[in-house]
């Protein structure tokens, strides 16, 4: 990359949307900052400076503590059982067989749909009158009688992760599978002739090519994970027992629900400050897999 | 004792049949080069021979030992391949010594091999380094050091100077010969570059259309080839090819006055000729051909002349030496000897004796 100063002219061809970025994401941060040292409400006057109080108040909150667990559950078991779905699935459909270019488009589907819909989807599966997953489990005979999947909070957590493990893991199978045809058949065949049986050739030949892709599928889908609404606030608004509240629901709550937009504010700020450690292992993985491409 | 059998073998894909019955017997310390242009089939023998893919129909023994049906590892057979497949993420040393770590041979065992072969081909001080921070001649000495380590029965490469650059084609070409020389090692090698078969092989199989046409050593490949396919496939520049037409006595080469006297069958003859068997001083009892100089080209040791004759052209490699100017009228001569004669229809060598005029 060149480090010369670019000419004013590119800088005035670049300015319409410098002027349009600014607007609508720069000055909302720095009012998003401003508001974060304020004890300001939705409506009503502008408030007053109070410092860090509310970081400090919402570090020793207990909503806040578990809110930030519900997330990092929620992630964890959604990114990790993705990574590995998304991986068998692809290492089958890189094999040879009738119907499997039909099985690959169909594989785009979940991905594809909105997650409003795809939150709608599962919220009829998981419905305790007629839901389709309690049909399924009391005739197969797993279940005594129908069961509220989201009403429970043993329960309810783990119905969203499945629900978003469903729609995503095609992501993770997409990229792992062009990563798959990437690999050499030679290598491949030069493993095979060298004794290396299925696990050997998978640790020593297909895994190094898939790492690095994976690590790039992990880091979004991690941010993504963290992030996560509209799923959550579709399936189960949080609910029951609060035991589905992420940071994002809190945030939501805290800034228009409790109308605090103070505090709101400095707790989406926490947010912002978490995933930026993510991107920035995101920005660093990128650049490590661009310096070994030789 | 390493030898290599095959007999009748077939292999089709559906309909098509790409390998048409291959018939070899390699001794011990062959070096056996599979040489054909794209498609005929040599990759295709090759990877039934390492056990990747299997044959239709016939028989694959080495050391008397069938080898239909036995997987790829139990074979006692190392492949080196074009584009080097080695393993990004291992070193160097555990590249080379990757079929015996899967084999579970001991450590110490191991690293004292792979010594070995690093120190035979020169690379040992790049043992810890990954394979993506070395060149392509020293990937290839990696790749071939990865196959020397087991001591197979048989050893295969598959086009393995393809991907390098002239001048180290050439080292790495000597490199191989002097390794073969020094292991006495049993070798199938695909090429499609007929350098390296000349100067590799002990015998070289051309293959064409999924069959050997002809199985011989270099010498008799390039100097007595059985079929037309043959002998404008070898040798750069190509043989030149003359039609005849039967005359009293003989046959008259092109529409030139040249005759060659001989016993010939009634069939319709082409002679081949190599370039560098014209010569442009008199040979007794040879063959004066006269034409005009179209066309020289100067390589360096020799010059490349096309000799336009009456209504054909031939190219002649001629000593750098000779001062030659374009459009000059030229006689070049050459030995009967040096001729090759195939049916014209069937292109398979006729052989023809000369008529000597008793002295």
């Amino acid at each position: 990359m060149s480090t010369e100063r670019l000419p004013l002219r590119v800088w005035l061809l670049m300015l319409p949307l410098l002027i349009v970025m600014l607007t609508v994401i720069g000055w909302p941060l720095i009012d998003t900052i401003r508001l974060s040292f304020s004890d300001a409400r939705l409506v009503g006057t502008g408030g007053h400076f109070v410092g860090l109080h509310n970081f400090t108040k919402m570090l020793s909150n207990s909503y806040f503590h578990s809110a930030f667990f519900t997330t990092l559950k929620f992630s964890l078991w959604s990114v990790t059982l993705e990574l590995v779905i998304g991986v068998l699935v692809a290492l089958l459909l890189n094999q040879k067989f009738h119907g499997r270019t039909l099985l690959r488009a169909l594989l785009i589907l979940p991905w594809a749909l909105p997650t409003v819909v795809n939150a709608t989807l599962w919220r009829l599966i998981y419905n305790p009158e007629y839901g389709a997953l309690n049909a399924a489990l009391t005739q197969l005979g797993f279940l005594d009688s129908y069961r509220s999947w989201l009403g429970e909070p043993g329960t309810a957590l783990t119905a969203l992760i499945v629900a978003d493990v469903w729609k995503n893991f095609p992501l993770v199978a997409l990229i792992a599978l062009a990563a798959l045809q990437a690999i050499p058949n030679d290598i491949r065949a030069a493993a095979i002739s060298d004794g290396a049986n299925v696990w050997r050739r998978f640790r020593h030949v297909t895994l190094p090519y898939l790492l690095g892709p994976l690590m790039v599928a992990l880091v979004l889908r991690t941010i993504e994970a963290f992030k996560v609404f509209d799923l959550i606030w579709i399936m189960t608004r949080g609910g029951p027992a609060n035991s589905t509240r992420s940071l994002s629901i809190l945030v939501y709550q805290e800034a228009f629900a409790f109308q605090r937009a103070g505090s709101g504010a400095s707790l989406a700020l926490m947010i912002t400050l978490m995933i930026t450690v993510l991107a920035v292992a995101y920005l660093f993985i990128m650049r490590r897999l661009a310096g070994e491409g030789r | 004792m390493s030898t290599l059998e095959l007999h009748g073998i077939r292999k089709s894909y559906g309909a098509l049949e790409t390998l048409k019955g291959i018939d070899l017997d390699l001794q011990n310390g062959e070096f056996l080069v599979l040489l054909g242009a794209s498609g005929c089939g040599k990759s295709t023998l090759l990877n039934m021979i390492s056990g990747l893919s299997e044959p239709t129909a016939g028989e694959i023994i080495l050391d008397g030992r069938t080898l239909n049906g036995v997987h790829p590892k139990d074979r006692d057979i190392a492949m080196v391949f074009q584009s080097y497949a080695l393993y990004p993420n291992l070193t160097v040393a555990r590249n080379i010594g990757f079929g015996l770590e899967m084999r579970n041979v001991d450590l110490t065992t191991r690293k004292k091999a792979v010594a070995e072969a690093a120190e035979m081909l020169q690379i040992s001080h790049l043992l810890d380094r990954k394979p993506g921070d070395l060149s392509g001649g020293q990937r290839q000495r990696v790749a071939i050091g990865r196959a020397m380590v087991r001591k197979p029965k048989l050893f295969l490469f598959d086009e393995p100077l393809s991907n390098l650059d002239a001048k180290l084609r050439m080292e790495m070409r000597s490199e191989l010969k002097r390794l073969h020389q020094m292991l006495g090692v049993t070798v199938v090698y695909v090429t499609h570059d007929q350098i390296e078969a000349m100067t590799l092989a002990t015998r070289i199989a051309v293959m064409n259309g999924g069959q050997i046409e002809q199985l011989g050593t270099p010498a008799e490949i390039y100097n007595r080839p059985t079929s037309r396919f043959v002998a404008e496939f070898m040798g750069a520049p190509p043989m030149n090819i003359l039609p005849t037409s039967a005359v009293a006595g003989g046959l008259r080469l092109g529409t030139t006055k040249t005759v060659w006297r001989c016993h010939h069958p009634a069939s319709e003859i082409v002679v081949g000729i190599r370039p560098e068997a014209l010569k442009t001083k008199t040979i007794a009892g040879g063959l004066r051909l006269s034409g005009r100089v179209e066309l020289i080209e100067l390589t360096g040791p020799e010059q490349i002349v096309s000799l336009a004759l009456d209504g054909a052209s031939i190219t002649a490699s001629l000593p750098a030496e000779e001062e030659l100017r374009l459009g000059q009228a030229l006689d070049l001569y050459v030995d009967t000897e040096r001729l090759s004669a195939f049916d014209a229809e069937t292109g398979l060598r006729v052989e023809i004796t000369s008529e000597h005029p008793k002295a």
